[in-house]
């Protein structure tokens, strides 16, 4: 047997995979492939190098060089396959786990929060970053704290059981937050700043602007000092924080038995910025609080020195707030709790 | 109010348009609710507040233009021929009740022709939404417009023995009214009568067998003034109010009276002819007490923030009506006789705030010392709601009326808060428990197509022992709804159970399994209660059926003040450094006995290692005994101190399932 025709045999075996190698386009034939050239026991290379031996002493060096060049060919060759085989098989596989992107997510159910808790909050944060304090209350009242030490005469409408709801001949569900006023000033000597946000009673039939039930804050400062500029400056600052800086207040005079003067306070109207609107009636302005200097006779009630202070006092309902803040123009579906509506607020 | 923007200009000068002079009024307090066009003139619809009764009269709004505009007021002019013959001659007046009737004016009018109003005053009273009646009784109504003080004119010759008097009424005194009402009277009404029987209800409605008609001849004029609380109280009783009523509430001008008598008598007189006897009878037992008030520089700019011109402030007070004389530190005011809500300082500086205008104070934010802060358990109370926002409960508000047969079905120990006076039948009273209004919500909803359902409030409930909050959660329908991505899942018992779990946790409280007897709205056996912390299961059938839900709903019931009361942080736990193991067992269990009664067997063997025991799988048939379930549960085993061998824990499982083959005979199943 010559080396001519042992390293002859081994060109063939390179030129045959050479051939055979365009075909290899998957792991399957990549492994068919090793397998028929390099497999240790019936690899066509290692048939080939099995021959080694057979061959003259001479031979054998050029015949092991030329078989290991093959061989190194071969495998850097599959190696290559390989590589390029696997990068398309991940390619095939990412393909293969596209999602359609375009459906919609699978959400998990969240709950809302009432808009009315969420404007009540917001209105709380507001003061309670103008340095207030929060206090509550009682919502069955007696007279006396709901009228009698609010200067408010026994002769006086609000009174009328046609308007406000007795439980008994003293006691009665609160007709505003006012008594928690009352309440906190018998037990705090000034300086007080407090807001005292809950829910009330008038004996109103339900409609889209009228509730049985409702909810109001109102704001009480007792100090030395406390001027009516004061009043103005403070519910222009909360209804620029709450409505937004554009947001102009304006204090009319009005009448309240617990204040004077007294005031009707007017913001902005939020939907149409004052030019005048259906729902300003034309004016640019909307209605939102009472408010006023604290009537002296009110600290007679409390044992504060009128001579020493001076106070203001304002008070405005959160249902008609969430009204203005969301563009809602009918209070009773705050009532209804219907989903459709609670859902849209987020 | 109605007033009318021609007749204004009668007492003052206005050069504004109605518009604008609007706007002016609205900034004076009086507040423009509407302004019409009426018949060449402009109809305002002021509201005046209660305590300004002065500017009940189109007068009284002049006044207020006229101070702001720095106008004279003029008065009406008019012009009275009186006969020889005094009034007090033919006529007597007297007040027995003084108490109620502070004063009494009458003037006597003879030979009057009664007709229509000329069409001036016909359209002047229209144009305010008066009807016009006949000359006499038209110039009673347009000189209560005019000044504000109300008047009646009676049929002088059916008033027997040509005498006025005024009295309480006696006990069952009847009349019958101008409307045509007959009213009953009693001691704590004041009636004018003449000497047999009452003839007017004093202030509120002249009687018919008196009124001016056709035939009349002879007129008794009446301006008088009348206690405002009495008025009120009859008014009130009779059910009967009327523009005279409305403004004696509130309360007239005493000074007002005789002047008021002396206009209308000289309309009627040049209306209806007719000739007035000289003088007016004055019976005036309460002559009017002045009011005087202090008003000080100082307090000016200490009460409203601002310093104001003293020549601003004469201005303002003098042009109003009020003197004022120079003391020392400001000014010692005199009161006019209209001002009836003018009495001390405040009441002054609002008057001086009023008509600088309110604008021309500057906004300023009060300086103070400390901080502000929400209530006490605020930042716990929206920590709970963040929670159960995240666990999907929508939170609702519903109105906590309530009626009484209901509220028996859910809470039947609390004695409930009753409204005296409620405006339907079914919220007679404030509900004692959150459940039917919850289970109303939800019907709300399933009734129009909204069947999933997961709801939360935090609401008050009422008892005559007190108020109290609490919160509850409900939920029905599909926990998850079909979709694309998953299938449909109920909500059921066990997602509320992990609800209230997981907010408890959220608090650092637990929940313990009792077997206390639920409330009876709740399924029997799908329900359980935690003392008075929490109630929580599915709601029994039968209420199901008695609100027609189709779904299964599930309600749980908490006391909020425990829960916030609560909710102390547990201490933080270093991450365990070593091993964890876990073993699961498959016990065989008589059916019948409950998981807690497992858990208990083995948490009584009090084993330090043992962190966690957790049912995984539930079987009810299988290869055993009919009377049996199978339950795998899982042990959890840790040392703070060490890896354990595998020795000491096959000597724990050994221990428990001894434990509980005894105990419980429970096998484990192989």
């Amino acid at each position: 047997m010559s080396s001519n025709d042992g390293i002859g045999r081994l060109r063939a075996i390179e030129q045959q995979f050479d051939t055979e190698r365009a075909s290899v386009v998957d792991r399957k034939a990549l492994e068919d492939t090793r397998a028929r050239y390099l497999s240790r026991k019936s690899g066509l290379l290692t048939l080939e190098l099995q021959n080694l031996g057979k061959l003259p002493k001479e031979d054998r060096a050029e015949f092991g060089r030329v078989a290991n060049e093959i061989k190194i060919k071969i495998e850097t060759a599959l190696e290559s396959l390989q590589t390029s085989i696997d990068t398309v098989d991940k390619q095939r596989t990412l393909e293969r786990e596209a999602l359609d992107v375009s459906l919609p997510g699978n959400r998990r159910r969240i709950g809302h929060q009432h808009p009315l808790t969420k404007v009540w909050k917001e209105i709380e944060d507001i003061f309670i970053s103008m340095g207030y304090t929060v206090e509550d209350g009682p919502e069955v009242e007696s007279t006396y704290y709901n009228f009698d030490a609010l200067n408010i005469p026994l002769t006086h409408p609000a009174r009328d059981p046609r308007d406000t709801f007795y439980v008994a001949e003293n006691l009665l569900l609160r007709t505003h937050t006012s008594p928690v006023q009352v309440r906190t000033m018998e037990k705090t000597q000034p300086p007080l700043r407090i807001i005292c946000p809950g829910r009330v009673f008038r004996r109103d039939p339900f409609d889209p602007t009228h509730s049985p039930m409702f909810h109001q804050v109102e704001g009480l400062v007792v100090d030395e000092g406390i001027t009516f500029a004061d009043l103005k400056g403070t519910l222009e600052r909360f209804h620029k924080l709450f409505f937004g800086e554009h947001t102009n207040t304006r204090l009319r005079p009005s009448f309240f038995p617990f204040v004077e003067p007294g005031a009707e306070v007017d913001v902005s109207c939020v939907f149409c910025d004052g030019s005048g609107c259906r729902v300003c009636k034309g004016t640019g302005w909307i209605e939102v609080m009472g408010a006023g200097m604290v009537h002296p006779n009110l600290y007679r009630f409390v044992n504060y020195d009128a001579q020493k202070y001076t106070g203001f006092a304002f008070g405005g309902g959160i249902d008609r707030y969430t009204m203005l803040k969301y563009n809602i123009h009918d209070l009773q579906l705050f009532f209804q709790n219907d989903m459709r509506f609670l859902e849209q607020f987020p | 109010m109605k007033v009318s923007y021609a007749w204004l200009k009668e007492f003052v000068e206005i050069r504004e348009t109605p518009q604008q002079l609007g706007t002016r009024l609205t900034n004076l307090g009086l507040t423009v609710d509407a302004l019409e066009p009426q018949a060449g003139d402009f109809v305002f619809e002021l509201d005046v507040p209660t305590n300004r009764p002065d500017c009940l009269s189109h007068l009284g709004v002049a006044r207020e233009i006229a101070a702001a505009m720095g106008s004279p007021l003029k008065l009406p002019k008019f012009e009275l021929r009186e006969k020889e013959k005094l009034a007090s001659e033919i006529f007597s007046i007297s007040i027995e009740d003084s108490d109620l009737c502070a004063r009494y004016c009458g003037r006597y009018i003879a030979g009057v022709k009664i007709g229509p109003s000329p069409e001036w005053l016909r359209t002047r009273l229209e144009a305010l939404a008066v009807r016009s009646i006949n000359s006499v009784a038209d110039v009673t109504n347009y000189v209560m417009l005019e000044l504000g003080q109300p008047l009646h004119a009676f049929d002088a010759d059916k008033l027997q023995a040509q005498q006025i008097i005024v009295r309480r009424a006696e006990f069952d005194e009847k009349m019958k009214t101008l409307d045509g009402m007959d009213r009953d009277l009693n001691p704590s009404m004041l009636v004018i009568a003449d000497a047999h029987r009452a003839v007017a209800i004093a202030g509120v409605m002249g009687g018919a067998d008196t009124e001016i008609s056709d035939a009349t001849r002879n007129v008794l004029l009446e301006s008088a003034n009348f206690d405002p609380a009495s008025i009120r109280k009859t008014s009130r009783a009779l059910g009967l109010s009327s523009e005279a009523s409305y403004r004696f509430e509130r309360g007239a001008d005493v000074e007002m009276a005789r002047y008021a008598c002396d206009r209308a008598a000289a309309l009627i007189q040049s209306l209806a002819d007719g000739s007035c006897y000289r003088g007016v009878i004055d019976v005036y037992p309460r002559p009017r007490i002045p009011v005087t008030a202090m008003l000080r520089r100082q307090r000016i700019e200490a009460f409203l923030g601002a310093r104001v011109e003293d020549t601003i402030v004469e201005r303002i007070l003098e042009r109003l009506g009020f003197t004022a004389k120079h003391t020392a530190d400001g000014w010692i005011i005199d009161v006019p006789s209209h001002r009836l809500d003018v009495t001390r300082e405040e009441d002054l500086l609002e008057e001086v705030a009023r008509h600088h205008g309110f604008d021309k104070f500057p906004a300023t934010l009060p300086t103070w010392r400390g901080y502000g802060s929400g209530l006490p358990r605020e930042s716990k109370e929206r920590m709970l709601r963040n929670h159960l926002a995240a666990a999907g409960y929508t939170e609702i508000i519903p109105l906590a009326f309530s009626d009484e047969a209901t509220e028996r079905k859910f809470s039947s120990d609390t004695e409930p808060i009753r409204l005296l006076s409620p405006i339907a039948e079914d919220e007679g009273i404030l509900r004692t428990s959150l459940v039917p209004t919850m289970l109303r919500t939800i019907q709300w909803n399933t009734n129009r197509g909204t069947r999933d359902l997961q709801f939360y409030e935090l609401g008050k409930i009422y008892g005559q022992t007190g108020e109290s909050r609490r919160l509850i959660l409900a939920a029905t329908g599909a926990l998850r709804t079909k979709n694309v991505h998953e299938e449909e899942r109920p909500f059921n018992f066990y997602d509320l159970k992990g609800d209230v779990e997981d907010i408890l946790d959220v608090f650092g409280l637990r929940l313990n399994s009792t077997s206390e007897p639920v409330p009876a709205y709740y399924h029997p056996g799908r329900a359980f209660r935690d003392g008075d912390l929490v109630a929580c299961g599915e709601l029994h059938p039968g209420t199901l059926e008695e609100y027609k839900f189709r779904n299964r709903v599930y309600i749980a019931e908490l006391d909020l003040d425990m829960i916030l009361k609560s909710g102390e942080q547990q201490p933080i736990q270093a991450i365990p450094r070593f091993p964890s193991i876990r073993r699961d067992f498959s016990l065989l269990l008589d059916k019948g006995m409950r998981y807690a009664d497992v858990q208990e067997a083995i948490l009584r063997l009090g084993i330090p290692e043992l962190v966690r025991i957790e049912p995984f799988d539930r079987m009810e048939t299988g290869p055993f005994p009919e009377s049996k379930y199978a339950l795998a549960i899982s042990l959890t085993y840790q040392s703070p101190e060490r890896t354990l061998t595998d020795a000491e824990v096959e000597s724990f499982d050994k221990i428990i399932l001894n434990s509980l083959k005894t105990r419980l005979n429970a096998e484990l199943r192989q």
